[in-house]
């Protein structure tokens, strides 16, 4: 039996990619915005989008898309603050959300009645990194419970991220947490990373956070 | 951690690319890692062996070449043509 090589050179995640660029394509021909909350778990992703979306939901119209491994536990406690649908992701096991559980996920959600999507990723610090979903920029949670070498520990999700949020910051007075370090650790893998200092508990440091959501919408008209 | 998704990944490309009675006769599956791409090789292996052992594949063996930065990608199938040599 003779063997026949067949070159390939493809990206493993090319497939992926081109649902996400499709998935950006039509949010940006509604107008919407997506922001994609990456994190370890436990960093406060839900309580921060909890109260946004007290402060915001209807002012800025928000979505919000929930990926968990198991239950539906994050969508439920944010659908009790929104009229909206909170379209929950169960991922079965999966480490991540991926473009085509996206792209399935906007099929239930009014795109013509958003301006901003929250997407809740899996949250893990590692796995999600990889996987572009089409949102416009990538939201780094990081918690001042979690050590400041976190973005030394977990490069390529601060690298991969635009803008990272460190919260529980009312806790600060309990802890050794060298929020200088922190940062400094994270703008050493990716200087252009802009911060937000928050307490999605106490509310402390909230109004800049939605400061920037505003002007992220206001910024962002239907094409 | 995610090395199953990626194994299943690249089991649909060579289910994309190959006719379906290729399948069972592919021998081998390369494939290059980088070591920023978040993905552990030994992991991979594992997943890919067990996927490529399952119909339609019938043992196909994956080989890995380890690289330096965050490159993932398929780089070559190898199929036995299927015809005895007399």
């Amino acid at each position: 039996m003779a063997v026949q090589r067949i070159d390939v050179r493809e990206r493993v995640m090319a497939r992926n990619d081109e649902l996400a660029a499709g998935v950006r394509a039509r949010l940006r021909s509604a107008g919407v915005i997506a922001l994609n909350l990456v994190s370890s778990p436990g960093s406060g992703k839900t309580s921060l989008l909890e109260r946004t979306l007290d402060q915001l939901g209807e002012e800025l119209d928000i979505a919000v898309i929930t990926g968990d491994v198991q239950t539906q536990n994050d969508a439920d406690r944010l659908a009790r603050r929104t009229a909206r649908l909170v379209q929950a992701v169960v991922t079965g096991g999966a480490c991540h959300l991926d473009a085509l559980q996206v792209e399935t996920a906007l099929g239930a959600l009014d795109l013509a009645r958003t301006r901003l999507l929250f997407i809740e990723n899996v949250g893990n610090l590692v796995c999600p990194a990889s996987w572009d979903l089409g949102e416009e920029a990538k939201v780094v949670v990081f918690s001042v419970t979690e050590g400041e070498d976190k973005p030394l520990k977990y490069p390529k999700m601060f690298q991969q991220s635009r803008y990272a949020v460190l919260n529980k910051i009312d806790l600060l007075p309990h802890l050794r947490f060298d929020l200088d370090q922190a940062v400094a650790n994270a703008r050493q893998v990716n200087p252009e990373l802009r911060f937000f200092f928050t307490s999605a508990i106490t509310g402390e440091g909230m109004d800049q956070w939605y400061g920037f959501l505003r002007n992220q919408v206001r910024a962002t008209a239907p094409a | 951690m995610h090395e199953l998704s990626v194994a299943l990944e690249v089991c649909r490309m060579a289910e994309e690319r190959l006719e379906p009675d290729a399948l069972p006769r592919l021998v081998s599956v390369g494939l290059e890692v980088g070591d920023e791409a978040g993905l552990e090789p030994a992991n991979l292996q594992f997943c890919l062996e067990t996927l490529l052992s399952a119909p339609p594949f019938a043992g196909a063996r994956p080989v890995i070449t380890r690289l330096h930065g965050d490159a993932l990608r398929v780089t070559f199938f190898e199929v036995e043509d299927g015809c005895s040599e007399d």
